[in-house]
């Protein structure tokens, strides 16, 4: 196999295995039901919801502007919280309507003989029906929903012309809640254990890990029973890999994770930046640059991600990180912008910041809960009504919310969020770097406990370093490659998983492919707790 | 205003409990409320930016709202209205978010609870879909209901009223034309034959992929599990919706003229600012209740974004949410704070108040005014305080007969939570219950406001 993940990553990564692989279904009993995902219905996010529809109809299709935006869990678009609802439905249609209309007799999902093929051709209706619910269902279709097909296409066809019957299947088929929903609800029982059916396992290994429907060699695996090996699902895993969709998947991973795609979203005070929705999209893409290259070349480590020592710039951020524009995208060392890693780079720091001013809170909280997977309290649930500081010019953001600290209730939970978001200070609302405000030098000094130590920290690049090499920030990205697979907080298998990879090789174990590879060779990814 | 005294039945303490399934299998006496006469017809729910300025929003004396500053003005301007609304309006005083504020949902996060009396992890559907889906209100329309908003279309926390059952925020429409499609669109069809013979067709393949569909879902429920159970049911009452508008037709009603996108020709989001907000709110309002009056729907939500940079009032800073909102000083029931910061925060208000004047005025002209319940609140009290305690709530419409206008009541500064509130409109409706929402303590839930 190729394997354009770097090399040595790519070889270790074929020849772990977190725990014993379930070879056969029956044979396999290391986890118990509870540490096992509840039978579950995905309705898959809008960008698979395209990328079904592109499959199936041969060309690019994207719905994001026809559809309803995602519901997420933790900011995840893979999420059991997306439904099916009136106007989405009605959107759908609509959308798919017009996908189908736009059909080619040449398109290459359909068979040949569709080109010149007669309304009443009933040969090429049945390979053409075949063809379409296989792509479509992720699976080969029985006899009873051939049927079913068969009828809507003569519906279509009948007065009109055999495109037309082709149309009606693809419109059906592309609002089939075979189709828009991903399932994983098991076809055989061993005790309080379910196991996935073929079908299911292919589809949930391709929507994981390639972001995309099935291709022929996945349901091929599938129809030979091979994905109930663990070791198999790795094998099929590393190739889906090389496949540029899911890299798409893996910066999607990393940029909800880190909740910036918020930042479309988000609007800066004039004073501030006022250039700012400029800047909204070149301060993705370098995120996305970044992310990406990690991907290439160690798999997505997570000390290339948040400790990484260069970055590549686009020329509408040259004047923000206050480098000589080049009208060009620039590779910048950046030890000589005083940054490092992700949490430095202007996407994390000005979604993380209020609209006119920097936000020790949030910053502290997306690190705490985000990255270290701690669970804060919000102030509500202690009784207490949030008080946001009030203005005053004369004072540095550090200055107005050290009122944490004087408030014992407050004090608390403040103590770390701010020990931790403090260390930002040196940058503004927008992540551009800063020595003082209002008139004083900012102070970047705090502190976090981390891997059972109290660490004081300098700044947020000494947070970063010390982030990156921790176990809390390995264990915790297990746990959202869980929430991401699950589509929802799954504590139980978060803490099994989390205690496997504790015994991964370090490549494995530190990146976030390895991470998804151990996922998907596992008992968690297999197997279901019987309702 | 009395508030009845909780009676607490088994109902209550199930749904307090979040025991929705077990209650789906308690007998129900009630008839869909569509096939009602009497009452209540239809609801409007509208979500208000940035709370209201307190030392501006009520009435004075002889429930004057007409006074220098009073961000409820427009309701009474006549000259602009052609008469005056302010014999319309019930100023409701001293509403709490409760079940949010105790469940961890407040502040900006507070609209969540508006129409569901729940906080984050609500199972329970708002009161607008409780009335459209649950009790058949939205039965017999070609829309069972309308979620419209401005600025914002994510389903995300903070910016959505309306919830499915299960506890799903709704999609909302938030582009005027896309309003109209979904409302008035498949119902136009004029008399050219080439159209008609196209719509024939249409409907003709629609209910052919119905039925493909239904079966296809009715596989796939036999195979759920019962956690998956109401996602699949909002699937089914999604089908049902689509069947609906496959054979409506508009009778006895004019519709709308289409909505002219060259007055939207971009539309953003909250954070950047909806360029066009006051004519997307416009459009959106007057669709709304053309829905209305000519049967497409009887239950209609309507979520205004916040209202930063939209430029709509030039004496006011561009960043409404940062220089208004978040400057507001007040010492509230107490009285002190910053007077400038109060009329600034009014005078934003008072744009809100115009639109919402606006819908009143639209529901009048219509005739329907008097059958509509209509329900507008601010997630926040103190908007710099982020507290929602003490949110600003305006009541309209006559609530077919249950509503007597022209009224400041003031619940007091404990603290009544909303699920009173949304008690007594399901009650206007002829839902005979005692309490909506979920709360640990069923107290919360239970007992209704006497309107």
């Amino acid at each position: 196999m190729r394997c354009t993940l770097p090399l040595l990553l790519c070889c270790s990564l074929a020849a772990c295995s977190t725990s014993t692989p379930d070879e056969q279904p029956e044979a396999h009993a290391s986890t118990s039901a509870s540490q096992l995902l509840a039978p579950s219905l995905r309705r898959l996010s809008v960008a698979e919801l395209s990328a079904a529809a592109s499959s199936l109809v041969g060309t690019d299709v994207d719905l994001a502007s026809a559809l309803p935006a995602d519901a997420r869990q933790h900011d995840f678009s893979r999420s059991l919280t997306q439904s099916v609802d009136s106007l989405t439905l009605k959107q759908l249609v609509a959308a798919t309507r017009d996908v189908a209309e736009r059909l080619e007799p040449t398109s290459p999902t359909l068979p040949a003989c569709a080109r010149d093929a007669l309304a009443d051709d009933q040969a090429c209706q049945a390979q053409l029906i075949t063809s379409l619910a296989t792509e479509a269902f992720r699976r080969a279709p029985n006899e009873g929903e051939l049927s079913s097909l068969r009828a809507i296409f003569e519906t279509g066809a009948a007065g009109a012309s055999f495109r037309d019957g082709a149309v009606l299947v693809v419109r059906a088929l592309l609002g089939s809640p075979e189709l828009l929903y991903e399932t994983a609800l098991g076809s055989s029982t061993v005790g309080a254990r379910l196991s996935l059916g073929d079908d299911e396992l292919a589809s949930q290994l391709s929507w994981l890990i390639g972001g995309a429907p099935p291709d022929a060699e996945l349901r091929r695996a599938a129809s030979e029973g091979e994905l109930h090996s663990g070791r198999e699902r790795r094998r099929q895993a590393l190739r889906l890999l090389q496949n540029p969709a899911a890299r798409s998947l893996y910066r999607r991973f990393v940029e909800e994770w880190l909740g910036l795609t918020r930042l479309r979203s988000l609007a800066k005070a004039s004073s501030v930046a006022p250039d700012f929705a400029e800047l909204r999209e070149p301060m993705l893409h370098e995120t996305e640059t970044v992310i990406d290259d990690a991907f290439v070349s160690t798999g997505g480590a997570l000390q290339q991600l948040f400790a990484g020592s260069y970055s590549i710039v686009p020329s509408e951020l040259s004047n923000l990180y206050g480098i000589a524009a080049t009208g060009a995208e620039q590779r910048v060392s950046l030890g000589k912008l005083g940054r490092v890693g992700l949490l430095q780079q202007a996407s994390f720091l000005a979604t993380f910041a209020h609209e006119d001013e920097s936000a020790p809170v949030l910053r502290g909280k997306a690190v705490l809960e985000r990255l270290l997977c701690r669970q804060l309290p919000k102030p509500g649930e202690l009784g207490i009504e949030l008080v946001l500081p009030p203005p005053n010019p004369a004072a540095t953001t550090r200055e107005r919310f050290a009122l944490h600290a004087r408030e014992p209730r407050c004090a608390a939970c403040h103590d770390p969020l701010d020990g931790v978001g403090f260390t930002f200070e040196n940058f503004d609302a927008v992540g551009r770097l800063r020595s003082s405000e209002a008139g004083k030098p900012v102070d970047t000094t705090g502190h976090l406990l981390l891997d059972g130590q109290d660490l004081p920290l300098r700044d947020s690049a000494e947070l970063s370093l010390a982030l990156a090499g921790s176990q809390e920030l390995a264990e915790c990205a297990a746990r959202q490659v869980v929430r991401f697979a699950a589509g929802l907080d799954a504590t139980a298998v978060e803490d099994d998983f989390v205690r496997a990879t504790r015994s991964l090789a370090e490549p494995e174990r530190d990146s976030i492919i390895g991470l998804f590879l151990a996922f998907v060779e596992g008992d968690w990814f297999a197997w279901r707790a019987r309702p | 205003m009395t508030l009845r005294s909780p009676r607490i039945d088994r109902r209550t303490v199930l749904t307090a409990l979040g025991a929705g399934a077990i209650l789906d299998m308690l007998p129900s006496e009630v008839r869909p409320l569509s096939a009602q006469t009497a009452g209540a017809r239809y609801f409007v729910g509208v979500y208000m930016p940035h709370g209201m300025a307190r030392e501006y929003w009520l009435p004075h004396e002889g429930f004057d709202i007409g006074y220098d500053g009073c961000s409820l003005a427009p309701f009474a301007d006549a000259n602009a209205l052609g008469k005056s609304y302010a014999d319309q309006l019930l100023v409701l005083e001293g509403l709490d978010l409760t079940a949010g504020i105790e469940g961890a949902t407040s502040g900006h996060d507070g609209s969540r609870v508006i129409l569901t009396g729940s906080a984050q992890s609500g199972q329970n559907a708002s009161i607008d879909q409780f009335l459209a889906i649950e009790r058949g209100l939205g039965q017999d329309t070609p829309l069972a209901s309308l979620v419209l908003g401005v600025g914002n279309s994510a389903p995300d926390l903070g910016q959505c009223i309306s919830y499915a059952k299960g506890g799903v925020a709704l999609p909302k429409l938030v582009d005027p034309s896309q309003t109209f499609d979904q409302a008035f669109a498949r119902l136009v069809v004029g008399n050219d034959p080439v159209a008609l013979a196209k719509l024939e067709r249409e409907r003709k393949l629609g209910k052919s992929l119905l039925d493909y569909w239904r079966d296809d879902l009715g596989r796939l429920k036999a195979r759920a599990p019962q956690n998956e159970r109401d996602k699949l049911e909002q699937h089914e009452s999604a089908l049902r919706e689509l069947e609906k508008s496959l054979g409506s037709k508009l009778d006895g009603c004019t519709p709308p003229p289409t909505p002219d996108a060259s007055g939207f020709p971009r539309l953003a989001s909250y954070g950047g600012g909806e360029p066009y907000f006051d004519t997307v709110t416009n459009l959106q309002i007057d669709l709304l209740a053309q829905a209305l009056s000519c049967g497409i729907t009887r239950v209609a939500t309507l979520f205004l974004a916040d209202l930063s940079r939209t430029h709509l009032d030039p004496a006011l800073p561009d960043d409404v949410h940062i220089d208004v909102a978040h400057r507001y000083t007040s010492g509230g029931r107490a009285g002190g704070g910053n007077p400038q910061s109060w009329q600034q925060l009014a005078r934003q208000n008072h744009y809100t108040s115009t639109k919402l004047a606006r819908l009143v005025q639209r529901l009048d002209q219509l005739g329907i005014l008097d059958q509509t319940v209509l329900i507008a609140l601010s997630d926040m009290g103190d908007p710099s305080r982020h507290t929602s305690r003490q949110v600003p709530a305006l009541l309209a419409g006559g609530w077919g007969g249950r509503l007597r206008g022209g009224r400041h009541v003031d619940l007091g500064s404990a603290g009544t939570p909303n699920n009173r509130l949304l008690v007594s409109v399901q009650q206007a409706f002829g839902v005979e219950s005692e309490s909506f929402g979920e709360a640990k303590d069923p107290a919360v839930v239970t007992g209704s406001l006497e309107l």
